[in-house]
């Protein structure tokens, strides 16, 4: 193999690392972070259309229930993700990987 | 005046009475003319002593007048069965049960009647071109006269809820990497489409009320009412909506001068406390009294509720509406 070629084939093998690792340790985090985010207001906004799931009477939900067909993911990962949530913090806490 | 009209006031003081007198007078004056009542006891059939239901039907020998009866609790099972059916052909059988218990929760709030009178108040409005003048007959003050100052406060809730969706939706968009598809798009949401749909529902609700919708209210000469119609005429100053007139109601007849009997004196004692709560009314409360009417011995029905109409000095000539 011409030195040339072996040149070529370490800068690739360097390159996907590199690639790989800014994923891993920058881009992948931060997506997360966002989707996280974006899930967090998702939370937010079904708890404003359905505060009284906590005894909080509200007289919209009378208006908003019409949403509740179409919430059906939403409604499901809202729950659920209110069942896993020990704390704010914790749930914050897991946007960091150490 | 506007083509909508509004009686309110304490439960009991006459609104049906007065409502229907109303509306009978617009229609004798040539004005195709729908009265509502949302009185679950049905005084609009025993008035006109013929049934009604939800759809509006022609009064039996009064030309161009029509009635319809709204029940708040029919209106709250329809609300209610409509969204079941959505459920049903949306939602996967699993998930139904869930959901359906947050449903039922949502209709037995205390909201809900009055929410499901609102509706089809607008509804009625909404759909009202057949009709130069549509009369309701509000159910007791409070809740109602309220609700139909919250179109505005609705508006900038709903508004807030589409900018929260809007920024999930959009952070969603964002955190799909590379080719994957994000888990909500923005384009086509259909949760965003019925906030909006609500929302022009709102805006219509206002601005009808606002321009096309005048209030009158019904009150009986004693301080209950009185101080409830006061409580009624600042409650809706507040949300901007203007009382037109005020309507004493069963005013106590004065007896004869000759006559001196246990009786005649104690109606003429009432007639003389009427007559300075009248005098409050008049000074005090800066809606003018537009017609004040006397009790009747019996029900007021037949010839009986032309002779109260004749008493109200509201005018009947009708503007068309300024939204559609």
């Amino acid at each position: 193999m011409e030195l040339a070629d072996r040149i070529e084939t370490f800068r690739e093998t360097l390159e996907e690392w590199l690639r790989g690792l800014y994923h891993g340790m920058i881009s992948h985090p931060a997506y997360e972070k966002i989707e996280k985010e974006a899930e967090d207001t998702e939370d937010a906004f079904i708890l404003a259309c359905f505060p009284d799931a906590f005894g909080i009477p509200s007289p919209v939900s009378y208006y908003t229930s019409e949403l509740l067909p179409y919430l059906e993911d939403e409604f499901e990962s809202w729950e659920r993700r209110l069942w896993d949530r020990d704390s704010y913090i914790e749930r914050k806490g897991q946007q960091y990987h150490f | 005046m506007e083509p909508f009209v509004f009686f309110g006031g304490k439960g009991g003081v006459g609104k049906t009475t007065v409502s229907c007198a109303y509306a009978l007078r617009c229609a004798r004056d040539g004005n195709r003319t729908l009265v509502v009542s949302t009185d679950p006891a049905h005084s609009v059939t025993d008035v006109f002593d013929q049934p009604f239901d939800d759809s509006p039907q022609s009064v039996e020998g009064i030309d161009g007048l029509d009635a319809m009866q709204i029940d708040p609790e029919d209106e709250v099972t329809r609300h209610l069965d409509e969204i079941r059916q959505d459920l049903s052909e949306q939602v996967s059988a699993s998930m139904v049960n869930e959901i359906n218990r947050q449903l039922e929760m949502a209709h037995g709030t205390p909201g809900a009647y009055e929410s499901a009178l609102f509706d089809r108040f607008v509804d009625v409005m909404r759909n009202a071109e057949a009709y130069d003048r549509v009369v309701f007959d509000t159910s007791p003050t409070g809740s109602t006269l309220r609700l139909l100052g919250l179109p505005d406060l609705l508006e900038g809730w709903i508004d807030r809820l589409m900018h929260k969706r809007r920024t999930s939706i959009d952070l969603f968009e964002k955190a799909a990497v590379g080719n994957n598809e994000p888990r909500r798009v923005m384009e086509g949401d259909p949760v965003l489409a019925r906030l909006q749909e609500r929302r022009g529902f709102f805006e219509f609700a206002g601005s009808a009320l606002h321009d096309d919708a005048a209030f009158f209210l019904v009150m009986n000469p004693d301080e209950l009412s009185l101080n409830e119609t006061r409580r009624a005429i600042d409650g809706l100053q507040e949300q901007d909506l203007s009382v037109r007139g005020l309507v004493a109601n069963k005013l106590t007849p004065s007896p004869d001068s000759d006559e001196n009997g246990r009786g005649a004196r104690y109606l003429r004692e009432r007639v003389e406390t009427e007559t300075e709560r009248l005098e409050t009314i008049r000074a005090e409360f800066r809606p003018p009294l537009v017609a004040e009417i006397g009790w009747r011995s019996s029900e007021v029905k037949g010839d009986l509720l032309d002779d109260v109409a004749a008493e109200l000095d509201i005018e009947t000539a009708t503007e068309p509406p300024t939204h559609v």
